[in-house]
């Protein structure tokens, strides 16, 4: 063991650059991985980065009457407020929205903070401001010194202003979660509810174990004994706030696999490397007498200390720079599960070259040396089309090894791979923005009469200059035969003017009792497109003729759409909304406010970019880690390219070759397997992206044909870029060995 | 007492399908405290036989014997444990672990012989102020001379006490200088006892052994025992000697 321990030390010190980057590229890409994974998450699930930034309270408790707060704090929890609260309706624009208007300190508190994104916070020298949560904000088109106008149970009337923005995770989004809430003074809170019997007061619970949460509801409501009127926990806000989207999760495991790949590939390549380079000083520790087993194990240790040490660096770093940057700690359950895949990754890396190296033969006086003679059949062919001889040497050195010539390619080809499906994501990603149509959103507004006819809601939105079309839908839940759980059924035009559905496998419907599905749909009813399939819609039972499948974004593709008239006209009058398609070139935003200025309700659809928006951020990552990956690659190679020629260069330049032929030579030997494994990943992600983009459509229900092959000249960029790079790396040692005066008889 | 026996010794190496014999029937004794050279020309198998007898290399056929057990039958890696314990290797291109001092590479083999580190530390202290390297201990083994490298080379292959210690043309890589010095150093070593197999093309190693053994198209041709020209030094002998 000792003896082990003393060629490791001795071997870290002998190298401690190449250490420290390996240390570091591996760090670099857990780091990626756990950013990614917290930034995905944030983005999926923003609950837990609002709740841990705002010390959010883990139960709240509705009670008529204040409540014991000493009785509330011997559960074990510490408390936020009691604050009061009191419904009122918020007025304005001809629109009448219940608003939850609660009692907040002029310091913000230390439990249950609401975070200012907008605005100030309250002030008591401005008691008429209030601060409106960001969603319910974002939905009423409400800014900071936008009216707020309420009206309380009394009749009264108060012109209160917005002061501020906040988001707090303590309660879900608006609409899910109604009614809104605003922050306001104790004074204000009185003042628009002055009669105490109509107020009521809400105590935050935020305790130690979130595992606790149930048995300390039972405790508190046995402790208050019939005062409280309602309780809500951290589980309702999370499961409100919670996109369910598949599409976020199989990325994210597409990207989390693409930097595993990376990981192993950087730690292969560098142990790889080296055990190769010390392959004579491995035979004369065997012939020292270290056995073949002892050596794999003191390499798997060596280099496998790095991986790990890389590891736990890259962890940290993930850990710091998502709570600088997000101010959120990544979860622990994601963290582990970054670790494990990353340990296991790099112990298979390591393993494969370790076990090489211990199988070294141990008479160390052959070192190894490439084999001599023959030349390729592309350096033949070379010499047939009477290329310059430096070109000839080049190619026929590219290949006299081939095991390392064809890992020097794949090490090259791989990342190009992974950096080409990046771009066919990012080109995906873009597709989505510039033509939400093609993914099943043709309509970039939705208009809800609220408090007007349907009639009337119709004819102001289609008075807009900008809206090209008006389409009335209504979304039912239909029970399906065999299923315990209901699918949307969304009815959007009718069947002589459909919706513009994006049709990619069958047809549009055309008749009444004709639909089209998403993929989440087919896969959930084990149907195909031609299949018929029975379902009940508001007690009606219907049978439908799937006659086309819909790329669709929403409810993970669990959703039936078909025409108005194929429902009962019970089901169907008066729409619960309508989508509106607007010209081309139109701006959705200037639009909806014209249409909000005209008292309708409106809302924007989500574009699914939106929502994937951070992978772009991701994708750059990662092209930088996989492309300093293909770097160090390159470099292993051209520094054994060198070592096992070093003998023949001098040979050359005895024979009469320039410094600038030299040269040549030995760029044309990396730069040779360089193209080659550039241009191979390239073709293979090219032609790999839009299957695997596809696939994951499938797989999140959305569907397949949501892939796009990656922009040509992007592509032709990174292949340009690429071989640029590759070049110049082989270029640099190239020179220095060209310049070098080799001693012919060199040992 | 016989240190080392090898019976109808035979390695046929395979190139391209066609058998290529490097060694054929060797059968050789070597007695305890014994100097022994192996010459001749080259190709005639003389560094296929010392490395089957360190089992750096596996025989085709025959039977090594050390220390009145076989050996040949042995795995690679117990003939690695063996070398631990009772062989060391000094080669003809130094064969230093390059990313280790020197200090480190004489340590080597006496911590895997099981010495503790002070044991080995001191074992080392001893062999290189030796063989006069003791201010050399913490260079690197590039910045050493050849006649240096060697020298450590001699003392790591001493480290671990060895029964036998084989050598492969120790002084092929040496100018006559420290080919000189190496060989004053094998002579005291065998002077202290030692048991000696050493490859050689060169006459003046050969002088210094007990027997030489000369090989020939993987065949022991002669077996000279060359104690009885040993002579009182300052004698005529001497110059009959060296020109010889």
């Amino acid at each position: 063991m000792i003896a082990e321990w003393r060629w490791i030390r001795a071997d870290l010190r002998a190298r401690r650059t190449q250490v420290a980057l390996t240390v570091l590229a591996v760090a670099g890409i857990v780091a990626a991985l756990v950013t990614a994974a917290t930034l995905l998450e944030e983005g999926t699930n923003p609950w837990r980065g609002l709740f841990t930034r705002g010390h959010g309270a883990h139960v709240w408790i509705h009670t008529k009457d204040t409540p014991d707060t000493a009785a509330l704090r011997s559960l074990g929890a510490d408390l936020a407020g009691p604050y009061g609260s009191a419904p009122a309706t918020l007025t304005g624009n001809g629109r009448k929205v219940p608003v939850a208007l609660q009692e907040a300190p002029a310091t913000p508190p230390e439990i249950a903070t609401p975070l200012l994104t907008e605005g100030r916070w309250l002030d008591r020298s401005d008691p008429d401001g209030v601060v409106v949560e960001r969603s319910f904000a974002q939905a009423l088109g409400l800014r900071p010194g936008s009216p707020f106008t309420v009206t309380g149970l009394s009749g009264a009337t108060h012109a209160l202003f917005v002061k501020g923005v906040a988001e707090s995770g303590d309660q879900g989004f608006y609409p899910e979660w109604t009614p809104g809430l605003a922050w306001t003074l104790r004074e204000t809170l009185t003042r628009v509810e002055p009669a105490p019997g109509r107020r009521e007061h809400v105590t935050g619970l935020r305790l130690a174990d979130p595992g606790d949460t149930t048995l300390v509801v039972q405790r508190a409501v046995t402790v208050l004994a019939g005062q409280v009127q309602r309780v809500s926990t951290w589980r309702e806000a999370r499961a409100s706030m919670e996109l369910d989207n598949r599409l976020l999760g199989l990325l994210l495991a597409l990207f989390g696999g693409a930097g595993l790949v990376g990981a192993a590939l950087a730690l292969a390549n560098a142990t790889g490397g080296r055990v190769l380079g010390q392959l004579r000083d491995l035979a004369t520790l065997k012939s020292l007498g270290f056995t073949g087993p002892q050596i794999s194990r003191m390499l798997l240790a060596e280099h496998g200390l790095l991986g790990l040490l890389g590891i736990a660096g890259g962890l940290t770093a993930g850990h710091l720079i998502t709570i600088a940057a997000l101010r959120v700690p990544p979860s622990p359950a994601q963290l582990g599960a970054i670790a494990l895949g990353t340990i296991l990754t790099v112990l298979v890396a390591v393993w494969l070259p370790a076990w090489r190296g211990g199988r070294t033969t141990p008479i160390p006086a052959t070192p190894a040396l490439p084999p001599h003679g023959r030349l390729s059949r592309l350096a033949r062919l070379a010499l047939l089309v009477r290329l310059p001889p430096a070109l000839v040497l080049g190619t026929r050195d590219a290949f006299t090894r081939r095991v390392p010539a064809a890992l020097t390619s794949v090490g090259l080809a791989i990342p190009m791979m992974m950096i080409t499906i990046g771009l066919g994501c990012w080109a995906t990603l873009d597709d989505f923005t510039k033509n939400p149509e093609r993914v099943g959103q043709a309509a970039a507004l939705v208009v809800r009469p609220g408090e007007m006819t349907a009639g009337e809601a119709e004819r102001r939105a289609a008075a807009d200059p900008d809206v090209a079309a008006v389409y009335p839908g209504v979304e039912l839940d239909a029970l399906v035969p065999w299923q315990t759980r209901t699918v949307r059924t969304r009815a959007l035009g009718t069947s002589a003017t459909p919706y513009p559905f994006h049709v990619v496998e069958g047809r549009m419907f055309r008749e009444r009792y004709e639909a089209v599905a998403g993929q989440g749909l087919l896969d959930l009813l084990s149907v195909r497109v031609g299949d018929r399939v029975r379902l009940t819609v508001g007690g009606t039972p219907l049978i439908v003729h799937i006659v086309g499948r819909v790329l669709e974004p929403e409810q993970d593709g669990e959703v039936l759409s078909l025409g108005l008239d194929t429902l009962a006209a019970k089901d169907a009058v008066p729409p619960h909304f309508y989508s509106l398609v607007l010209r081309d070139g139109a701006d959705p935003g200037e639009v909806r406010a014209r249409l909000l200025a005209r008292d309708l309700e409106v809302a924007l659809a989500v574009n699914p970019a939106d929502r994937l928006a951070v992978i772009r951020v991701i994708i750059v990552a990662l092209v930088v880690v996989l492309a300093l990956i293909g770097l160090a690659n390159l470099l292993t190679a051209s520094a054994l390219g060198l070592r096992d020629h070093v003998r023949d260069l001098a040979v050359l330049q005895a024979m009469g070759l320039t410094p600038r032929q030299v040269m040549a030579t030995l760029v044309t030997g990396t730069g040779l397997l360089a193209v080659l494994g550039v241009l191979a990943g390239a073709a293979a992600g090219a032609l790999l992206s839009t299957a695997l983009i596809d696939l994951e459509g499938h797989g999140s229900g959305m569907g397949a044909g949501i892939g796009r092959a990656p922009a040509p000249a992007a592509l032709a960029a990174a292949v340009l870029i690429a071989v640029g790079a590759a070049l110049l790396v082989a270029l640099i040692p190239a020179r220095r060995a060209a310049r070098a005066r080799v001693p012919v008889t060199a040992g | 007492m016989t240190v080392l026996t090898t019976h109808n010794l035979v390695r046929i190496y395979q190139n391209g399908g066609v058998p290529v014999p490097a060694v054929r029937g060797v059968d050789f004794t070597v007695e305890a405290g014994e100097f022994v050279a192996i010459m001749g020309p080259s190709g005639s198998g003389k560094s296929t036989l010392v490395h089957m007898l360190g089992g750096l290399d596996v025989r085709t056929s025959g039977e090594i014997w050390l220390d009145g057990k076989r050996v040949d039958t042995l795995s690679e890696s117990a003939w690695a444990v063996l070398r631990r314990r009772k062989i060391g290797f000094v080669f003809q291109f130094y064969n230093l672990v390059t990313n280790m001092s020197v200090a480190d590479n004489v340590e080597l083999p006496a911590l895997l012989a099981g010495m503790s580190p002070r044991e080995s530390r001191e074992r080392r202290e001893y062999l290189l102020a030796e063989l006069g390297l003791t201010e050399r201990a913490y260079a690197a083994p590039a910045e050493l001379s050849g006649g240096e490298q060697q020298r450590v080379a001699l003392a790591r292959a001493l480290a671990n006490g060895p029964r036998l210690l084989l050598a492969d043309e120790p002084t092929g890589n040496l100018d006559s200088r420290n080919t000189r010095d190496v060989l004053r150093l094998l002579g005291e070593v065998h002077g202290q006892g030692q048991t000696i197999v050493v490859v050689t093309h060169d006459a003046k190693v050969a002088s210094k052994a007990d027997r030489v053994v000369t090989l020939s198209d993987g065949m022991i041709v002669d077996d000279a025992s060359m104690r009885r020209r040993r002579r009182p030094p300052g004698s005529a002998g001497d110059v009959v000697e060296l020109r010889g």
